[in-house]
This record gives C-alpha cells, sequence and structure tokens, in this order.
C-alpha cells in the first residue's frame, strides 16, 4: 500500500513535469532571434518574395504566435502527432525513432563499460584508501570528469586516427550506408570504438568518485567491522556487505545519468559525425526545425523523466527505508 | 536482492542487443553490385559540412543540391571554369535577328541513365513543366520568367521563344535541367512535387545516382560510362557528410576523404601544410561591404541615416581612411583581394567587372584633408563638426559573423584618426534586415553578398524598387539613371553591348558610394595531390562535373 502510494504520487509530479516541458518546448524555440524560412533556403538569393511568403504559409509561420501556432501545436500533440519536418519534409515521429536507436547504441556501450570500470576503480581506490593507486584513480576521475567532451572527443579522434588507423567519422564506411546494421557489425564495431572510448572516459569519471565515495562511508559502518570480527577476508567482506550497501547512490546516479546522457550524446556525436538523436538536435537547432526540434527536446525530456521514474521504482526494492515509508 | 540487481544489467543488456539489431535500417537500397571502395576502383572521397536539402530540383535552395544536380543531371547549356557557355545538352544553337527565338540542337545519341533515348520532346517537358507549375517548382521558376513557349519542332531541335529578349539566357538555361518526365509526370498539386524527395534521379549527367542516404548525408554516385562527352576516369564519387570541421580536416590528413568541398578559412594554412595535400585559394563570387545609409527623404518611413553621410565628401573620406589590405592581412590572414565594385571579377571569367574603376590610395592624412576642405572642423571631443552636422555614425553589423566585429574594431580606429566617431554595434542578423530592408534605421552596416554566375542578380540590389520590405536593397540606393540601366542590360542580347551597360551602372554606384565594396572573399579547397590529379581549378571549384570528368588517380 505504502509502495503504492508511494509511486502514485512520483507518478503525478512526473506527469506535471512533462506538462510544463512541453509548455516550455513550444515558447523555446519561439523566443529565439532567427528567421525559420531563411534557414530553410539557405544561401539562395533566387528566391522571391513570393516564393518565401509561400512557405512561411505551409509552415504556418504567418499566423501570430500567440494563440493560433499554439494552438495548432497543441492540436497536433494532443493527437500524438508531432508534425513534419520542415528541413527533412518527413514525420518528425519517424525521424527520431530512426536516430533513437543509434544513440542508444552508443550510450548503451558507454555507460556499460563506464558503469562497471568506474565502479571497479571507485570500489579499489576506497578499499585502498590514501595508497598511491587511489591518488592516481582520484586524479585521474577527477581530470576526466572535467574535461570538456568536444575538447577530448576531438583529441581521440586525431590520435586514433593517426596512430590506429580509426575511422574520422560516420557510423559506418560510406560504402556501407544503407544496409542493415547488423550485417555490417565489424565496420560498425571499428567506427564505435572512439565514440565510445570519449564517452567511457567521460563518465567514467563521476562513477568512480560516487562509488568511492559511497565504498568508504560503508566501510565505516559498525557491520563492517563485525563481518570482519567474525573473520571473513577482505574480500568476501568487500564484495557482500559493502558493495551491495555502497550500490545504492550508484544506481540513482546510474538512472538519472541515463535520461541526462541522450542530450550529452550531442557534443560527441557532433565530433564523431555520429547520425544519432544529438546530432539530430544540433543540425535542427542550425536549421531552425520548430517541429523536429520540439520532438527532440520532448523526447529527451521524457526520458529524464522516465529515468527518474525508474530510479524512484527501483528505490523501492533496493531501499528497505522506503519500502516502509 | 541479488536477482533484481540482475534485472538491471539485464535490461540494459537487452536495450544494447535490441539497438545493435534493430539498427533502424534506412530506407535507400545499395545496389548489390555496387563496387567496393578501394581495390582496383578509382573512388574520390568528398568531404563537406551540409548536404542538399532534397534531390528534387523543384524545390532544391541549397547549393550542396545543386553541386549534385550539376553532376547528375544536364541542362542545354552550362557555364565552364573560364566563365564561358557552352553546350551540354546542346551541340550549338542561335537566336533569331529579334533576339525572341532560341534554337538549339541536341548532341547525337543522347542517353538516359537507364539506357532509354533522350528525345528533344522530353527536354521540352522539362521547361514547360516548370512554366505550368511555377508554384511547384519554387526553386527553379525564377528562370523561366518571359519564356512564352518551349518547343520540340523535330527530333533533335528544341526551340524557345521569349516576351522580350532575354540576354542572360544562357545562364538561366544552365539551371533548367533535363528532368525524365516518367518521373515527375504524375504530380497534381504543388504540395505533392515537393514532397517527391527524388533520391534516387535519373538524368543524363556524368554521374549516376546509386544512393543518396538522407540519415547519414553520404551520397555515392558511379561513373556514366555511356556519358555524351566520354566517361569520366575515376568509378565512383562519395559525398560524406562531416558535422565539425576539425574532424573532415583531420579525415583529408589521414586520408579518409581525398577533397574537402571548403575548406574554413582559420585551418587553410594547416592545411597547406599537410603532406600529400594541395590547398588552394580561387577568386569566389561574395564580397563584404560597408553599407552607408543613402535612403531617400521621402522614404515611408523616414530615414533615421546621419545627413552628413550624404554629404559626397564625407563618403570619399570614409572610403580613403579604410585600409583595405590591413583588414584581408589581419581579419582574413591574406585570404582575400581589395574590392571596388559590387560586380566580382570572378563573374563570367572576369567580362563584367569594370577594370577602369580605381579606388583612392589608403591615406589618414588625405582623409583628414577632404573633410577640412569640405568644411568640418575638429571639435574640442575629437569628433568633426559643420553646423548642425556631427561626424558621429552607428556601424553595425551581423552578431552571427566572427570577422565582422575585427573589422567594425580597425573601421573605428581609423575613423577615430580622422575625426569621425564610429560606434561599433553588434546587432542579429534579423534586426538588422529589418533595420535596412524598406526602412532606413542606421547609419553604416558591414555586410556581405553572393553574386550569381551571371551579374544581373548583384546589379539588382541597388535598383530603387528593391528597397522594400522583402527586396534586396539595403542602402537605399535610388538612381532612375541606373534603374533604367539595369532594365537596358536585360533584353541586351548582345555581349558586349551588355557589357558597358554593366560598366556604366558599376561607375554609377562606385562613385555613388551607397557601398564601399570591401574585399573579394577567397573560396577555399584542398585535395589529396598525392591520390589524385588534372582537376579544372577554377573559381568553380575542383569538384564541378567537367572537372571530376577528367580527373584520374595518381598511378
Amino acid at each position: 500500500m505504502a509502495r503504492r502510494d508511494y509511486l502514485l504520487g512520483k507518478f503525478g509530479i512526473a506527469l506535471l513535469t512533462l506538462l510544463f516541458v512541453l509548455l516550455l518546448d513550444f515558447v523555446l524555440f519561439r523566443v529565439l532571434p532567427g528567421d525559420p524560412i531563411r534557414a530553410v533556403i539557405g544561401r539562395n538569393v533566387r528566391i522571391s518574395a513570393e516564393v518565401q511568403q509561400s512557405l512561411r504559409e505551409q509552415f504556418g509561420l504567418d499566423k501570430p504566435v500567440f494563440p493560433d501556432q499554439f494552438v495548432d501545436t497543441l492540436g497536433q500533440w494532443a493527437q500524438g502527432n508531432l508534425g513534419v519536418s520542415w528541413s527533412q519534409r518527413k514525420p518528425v515521429s519517424e525521424i527520431l525513432i530512426s536516430k533513437l536507436w543509434n544513440t542508444l547504441l552508443l550510450i548503451g556501450l558507454g555507460q556499460l563499460l563506464s558503469i562497471i570500470l568506474g565502479s571497479i576503480l571507485g570500489l579499489l581506490a576506497g578499499w585502498k584508501r590514501k595508497t598511491p593507486f587511489d591518488v592516481g584513480a582520484l586524479m585521474f576521475s577527477l581530470i576526466a570528469w572535467a574535461t570538456p567532451t568536444f575538447w577530448l572527443g576531438i583529441i581521440l579522434l586525431v590520435a586514433g586516427s593517426t596512430w590506429f588507423g580509426l575511422p574520422t567519422g560516420g557510423i559506418v564506411s560510406p560504402e556501407n550506408v544503407g544496409k542493415p546494421l547488423h550485417t555490417v557489425i565489424p565496420d560498425l564495431a571499428h567506427h564505435l570504438i572512439l565514440p565510445t572510448l570519449t564517452f567511457t572516459i567521460l563518465y567514467l569519471g563521476e562513477y568512480m568518485l560516487i562509488m568511492r565515495s559511497s565504498i568508504l562511508e560503508v566501510l565505516s559502518e559498525d557491520y563492517i567491522l563485525t563481518a570482519r570480527a567474525k573473520g571473513m577476508s577482505h574480500f568476501q567482506v568487500l564484495t557482500r556487505h559493502g558493495l551491495r550497501n555502497a550500490m545504492l547512490p550508484m544506481v540513482t546516479i546510474v538512472a538519472l545519468n541515463l535520461g541526462f546522457t541522450v542530450s550529452g550524446a550531442i557534443y560527441i556525436e557532433t565530433v564523431f559525425s555520429y547520425d544519432g538523436l544529438g546530432n539530430l538536435v544540433q543540425t535542427a537547432l542550425v536549421k531552425q526545425d520548430y517541429p523536429l526540434l520540439q520532438g527532440a527536446f520532448l523526447l529527451l525530456a521524457v526520458s529524464v523523466i522516465i529515468a527518474n521514474v525508474l530510479a524512484d521504482f527501483l528505490y523501492t526494492y533496493l531501499d528497505p527505508r522506503v519500502k516502509a515509508n | 536482492m541479488k536477482t533484481r540487481y540482475n534485472l538491471f544489467v539485464v535490461v540494459t543488456l537487452l536495450a544494447l542487443i535490441l539497438s545493435a539489431c534493430g539498427g533502424g535500417a534506412p530506407a535507400t537500397q545499395i545496389a548489390t553490385d555496387a563496387p567496393s571502395a578501394g581495390g582496383e576502383n578509382a573512388v574520390l572521397k568528398i568531404g563537406w559540412l551540409g548536404e542538399p536539402d532534397t534531390l528534387n530540383p523543384a524545390y532544391a535552395f541549397l547549393t550542396e543540391a545543386y553541386s549534385i544536380f550539376d553532376l547528375v543531371y544536364s541542362p542545354l547549356v552550362t557555364e565552364d571554369s573560364s566563365g564561358e557557355y557552352v553546350g551540354a545538352l546542346a551541340k550549338e544553337w542561335s537566336t533569331a535577328e529579334d533576339g525572341l527565338t532560341w534554337t538549339f540542337t541536341l548532341k547525337d545519341g543522347l542517353k538516359w541513365h537507364n539506357g532509354e533515348a533522350l528525345t528533344a520532346d522530353q527536354v521540352a517537358w522539362a521547361i514547360n513543366a516548370i512554366m505550368l507549375d511555377p508554384d511547384g517548382w519554387a526553386a527553379l521558376s525564377g528562370y523561366v520568367g518571359g519564356f512564352s513557349e518551349v518547343t520540340a519542332p523535330d527530333e533533335k531541335t528544341v526551340q524557345i521563344v521569349t516576351e522580350y529578349p532575354i540576354a542572360n539566357m544562357e545562364y538561366r538555361l544552365s539551371f533548367l535541367y533535363a528532368v525524365y518526365p516518367p518521373d515527375f509526370e504524375s504530380f497534381t498539386t504543388p504540395e505533392d512535387l515537393q514532397n517527391f524527395t527524388n533520391d534516387k534521379p535519373i538524368g543524363t549527367g556524368r554521374f549516376k545516382m546509386n544512393t543518396f542516404d538522407k540519415d547519414t548525408g553520404v551520397i555515392v554516385l558511379d561513373a556514366n560510362k555511356d556519358y555524351m562527352d566520354g566517361a569520366p576516369f575515376i568509378d565512383q564519387v562519395i559525398y560524406q557528410k562531416f558535422d565539425s570541421s576539425d574532424a573532415m580536416i583531420q579525415a583529408l590528413k589521414v586520408g579518409d576523404i581525398d577533397l574537402l568541398y571548403e575548406v574554413p578559412a582559420s585551418a587553410f594554412e594547416t592545411v597547406k601544410g599537410f603532406e600529400g595535400v594541395t590547398a588552394l585559394a580561387f577568386e569566389s563570387r561574395s564580397f563584404d561591404e560597408l553599407i552607408i545609409n543613402s535612403v531617400s527623404d521621402d522614404n515611408d518611413p523616414a530615414p533615421t541615416g546621419n545627413p552628413a553621410l550624404k554629404d559626397p565628401a564625407v563618403r570619399l573620406a570614409l572610403e580613403t581612411a579604410i585600409n583595405r589590405q590591413d583588414i584581408i592581412d589581419i581579419v582574413w590572414q591574406g585570404l582575400g583581394s581589395p574590392a571596388d565594385t559590387i560586380v566580382p571579377p570572378t563573374l563570367g571569367g572576369g567580362f563584367w567587372h569594370n577594370p577602369n574603376i580605381k579606388t583612392p590610395e589608403f591615406s589618414i592624412e588625405k582623409a583628414n584633408q577632404i573633410l577640412e576642405d569640405a568644411g568640418y572642423v575638429l571639435g574640442a571631443d575629437g569628433v568633426r563638426e559643420k553646423g548642425d552636422l556631427r561626424l558621429e555614425f552607428r556601424l553595425q553589423f551581423d552578431a552571427d559573423s566572427s570577422n565582422y566585429p575585427r573589422i567594425a574594431d580597425l573601421l573605428a580606429d581609423w575613423y577615430n584618426q580622422i575625426g569621425v566617431k564610429a560606434t561599433p554595434e553588434a546587432v542579429n542578423a534579423d534586426t538588422l534586415i529589418a533595420a535596412t530592408t524598406g526602412v532606413g534605421d542606421y547609419d553604416l552596416v558591414i555586410w556581405g553578398w553572393g553574386a550569381d554566375p551571371d551579374p544581373d542578380f548583384i546589379l539588382s540590389i541597388m535598383l530603387t524598387d528593391q528597397f522594400v520590405l522583402g527586396g534586396w536593397s539595403d542602402a537605399g540606393y535610388h538612381n532612375p539613371e541606373y534603374d533604367q540601366l539595369y532594365l537596358d542590360q536585360q533584353t541586351a542580347v548582345n555581349k558586349e553591348e551588355r557589357q558597358q551597360i554593366i560598366y556604366k551602372m558599376q561607375e554609377m554606384v562606385y562613385n555613388d558610394r551607397p557601398y564601399i565594396v570591401l574585399y573579394y572573399n577567397k573560396y577555399l579547397q584542398a585535395y589529396r595531390s598525392d591520390r589524385f590529379t588534372n582537376f579544372i581549378e577554377s573559381s568553380l571549384g575542383l569538384d564541378t562535373s567537367a572537372s571530376l570528368g577528367q580527373v584520374k588517380p595518381v598511378p
């Protein structure tokens, strides 16, 4: 009963957040300076004022932003229709879905690696506290966490392509473009190495730091002392009592990150010309493609909200205090 | 407890596996017999930062789209690297005495990419389609203005009759591609036509479309072995889209790509230093200028420009105090040429640029003297005044540009030395458009233009009737004599006669100074000269159809 109320409450908050995001989503891009029509026609100077006007009408930009455009957009969204992209002339939802898989592949791999490596590093550093290993791992993690994404990406790109012959961009080689991804796995893997490495290094630091401080806290608890007194080995104490309790903050941060990393991939995808959501957002922003931008931001917001709900849900299983309360 | 942790891992893994397998298989299909890159095939890979908006010529606006059309489609005539118009589909052509009837004879044995023979009927159909549905063919309808009838009297002849003589007929025709009628016949409304993506265009050009993958921006083109002027020496051209210029430059360095469509000016020196790479700076068709408010006082709403700017002596002083070479060297690392008129020397291979216009030599002293002689006296605060007139101006520029702020600083500094106070101010492009088109709410503005290959467009920006909302004039130049000359040049079918009119127009604009044209930009490209050779080096770029038709792999 308590859990159901708790979850319902969280769910309600999530819904409210979503409504607020929808509103913000509409306003945000329209307060930006710039004329979407000029962005669509680019540098083509021969487009007459009449043609520009007809495009404006086609996109509904000839009507006032409020209430007409707002009502139109809300009406569309209510029907589950995200509209048609101005720059690509395809349904927004279709474009988003095709890019979502690519992004999930990249961040899924990156998250998995950074969680595993970060946890192990944090665990060891916490266990071997104040040793040179701890200091070294701490330094590395702080630096990795503080490094600008774009900078690290370009450094790895230059190094990787110069010394290891890794590709400079794309998701597959041009000759494999358009083929289903599972038929070109070696080529895909080759293209994934650098972006995944960048992602892993950037997030590893955060996980390591969380894990380290969390394990330090746990190790100072009385039950650890008890466990040692019972004669358990260091390793047993660490894995059976230390790790499990230290995982709690990790789950929170992992769940939250899963939501945020979709947008965090914008820089990595741009550096590596990786055909994913982040890249799409960047292009749509440059082209002032409102429907596409709105759709993409809605998706990003929803993924953050879902990740939050997921974290709350997991808590009810992991943390007895939440269960009881 | 244990199982639940595992559940989390399983979910994550599942998502990963799904994403790897699902892979959002794109809709485009690649021909299975496509030659693979490498091996004995010569594949030229071109890197660029953009991609075509669409491959449908009815609705394509971006330069990138026209680069692809140039390779896949053929018009009747096309511009060559020297700025002359030469036959593409047409073997020869002639104009009747009255300048109203144009007759084109097609080359022999013309074939579409699918092997079918091309007929004159089909060429006429493609042009007629634009005339009949100008709303649908939004991107090209401007080129058929004044056409009254296009017919195919016999299998080898296309005839165009116009309402009035059209001076730049060849230029216009160079954009009227022969599209494959069966691809375009079925559309009934302009929207239907514009929503057609034409991802697999059938043309008659040097290269056939193999793949256009809208998701990744990759375009694969195969050599057309049956091309009318002979097969290309390379087998494939691949365009690859990059989202970061640093990554693209690195790709050229390590040889992932062979040609850079456009090198950013800031990276040109670096690229020049790469081993096995040749970097080239071509004269381009664009320029940047200082706009001087020239809006008529009768304009509605009235201009807010400082009235002192109407004085020709002030304008001359403003130009004399500009060191063009300094701007090029400091702001553009030397990549530009000092400019004079609004018609860049690249148009028509230099045919239209008036070579007799000489800009005053940079001299602060001389500029001071001009203002002194005109009666502007240096005030106590270092700003010159004459009666009510005070030489203090707003100096605005487009905030999006990274170069304009530095140019503004240079100008303000020089002007400061001649008793003119110019206050630099970054303004966003829309505000700038609102302040300049039809309004005249500014003093001085730094901005730029890209000209068409034909001078008609760039001359039109100085027309009186273009100073309206949505028009091209920002300076508000109004000169009935100039307007008349503009109409004259449009119908001057004789090239030399048209040249003389255009010379005169440039002189007028130069002397009245609605613009002080600062410099002509360079167009920067680079290629792997250790792999490919024999490009045509011209301001049209290395990747024109003609150039890619003769390029050869280095043995």
